[in-house]
């Protein structure tokens, strides 16, 4: 079965089904996306309806943003940006070089279980590409 | 010292990020990256957020850009990059489908800063259709009642591009004599 899944999943088919399984493992999370670094939505999971595109847009722009300060800054690349507002947190953390990961939570308090299952999840997806882009490993 | 701050806008390809590099006295600050949809067939890379550089004219006038992303999906950047801004670069790629129809969006969707500043228009890609091509802008911009230089210009050339900003600071500064006269 892993052999077959290894074989079978794309990688936007591999994001949908991380995405899902982080909806399912996190309670805190209402939401989330992966988008191309220019704003467009690869895959998505949500409790609640989400402007998708629209955030997908704006977080492209927020990533390109951070890495323009950290570029400035000598600070190397930008691993992810975080709105903490009055009503929940989003944060946008980079997947690869090309993908980022937009997680929401409604829940204030929950900055550091949302920040921390992003972490989690990312790691997870990049050792899944690494096994994919070398089947034979 | 007089601060400025003009935005150069247009639809993607225009060469709004190409303009302000040619001109800018600083490292431009830019957001492109790599893009992933049918902007690639155009070029490599698209702006997502902003561009920013400067270019003092003269001894006491020092002029800030904001260059816009052009993808309508980014046009939330608009508002907010074009608050403040005392002019506006309209850049206009002639080869597009319909520049015409592109000169109309970017009208009204920054009416309410160019009705409150001053506009110019650069023509880019012009190639050497130039006589003929620009009197199609003028011509529009004739049955529309409105007033703006129209420029040809190459993005990638420094004089043409300051030519335009200029000519757009000068207006502005005019603006504010007619304004300040009138008070």
């Amino acid at each position: 079965m892993q052999m077959q899944s290894k074989i079978a999943f794309g990688i936007k088919d591999l994001l949908k089904q991380t995405l899902e399984e982080m909806m399912e493992q996190v309670d805190e999370v209402v939401g989330v996306i992966a988008v191309t670094t220019d704003g467009h939505i690869v895959a998505q999971a949500a409790r609640v309806a989400l402007p998708s595109k629209r955030l997908a847009a704006m977080g492209s722009t927020l990533m390109s943003l951070g890495n323009t300060v950290t570029k400035e800054l000598m600070m190397g690349k930008c691993r992810n940006v975080i709105s903490e507002n009055e009503k929940g947190v989003v944060v946008f953390m980079s997947i690869t070089p090309r993908i980022v990961l937009i997680s929401l939570t409604d829940n204030v308090a929950s900055l550091g279980t949302l920040l921390s299952a992003s972490r989690r999840y990312v790691t997870d997806l990049n050792a899944k590409f690494k096994d994919m882009r070398n089947p034979n490993r | 010292m007089d601060e400025l701050k003009i935005v150069i806008t247009g639809c993607v390809g225009s060469g709004k990020t190409t303009a302000i590099q040619s001109i800018s006295d600083i490292p431009v600050i830019e957001t492109d990256v790599e893009a992933s949809d049918e902007v690639q067939e155009l070029k490599d890379k698209t702006t997502v957020a902003m561009d920013y550089g400067e270019i003092q004219l003269g001894d006491d006038q020092l002029v800030k850009l904001y260059g816009t992303p052009g993808q309508r999906r980014f046009s939330y950047m608009w508002e907010i990059l074009a608050e403040g801004a005392l002019g506006v670069i309209i850049l206009l790629n002639h080869h597009r489908k319909d520049p015409i129809e592109d000169l109309e969006m970017y009208l009204a969707n920054f009416s309410r800063y160019i009705d409150q500043s001053s506009a110019v228009i650069g023509i880019t890609h012009l190639d050497e259709e130039l006589a003929f091509a620009i009197d199609r802008y003028h011509e529009h911009m004739a049955a529309r009642n409105l007033d703006y230089p129209i420029f040809p210009i190459d993005a990638r050339d420094k004089i043409q591009v300051r030519v335009m900003v200029e000519a757009l600071a000068a207006m502005v500064s005019l603006n504010e004599g007619v304004n300040a006269n009138a008070i």
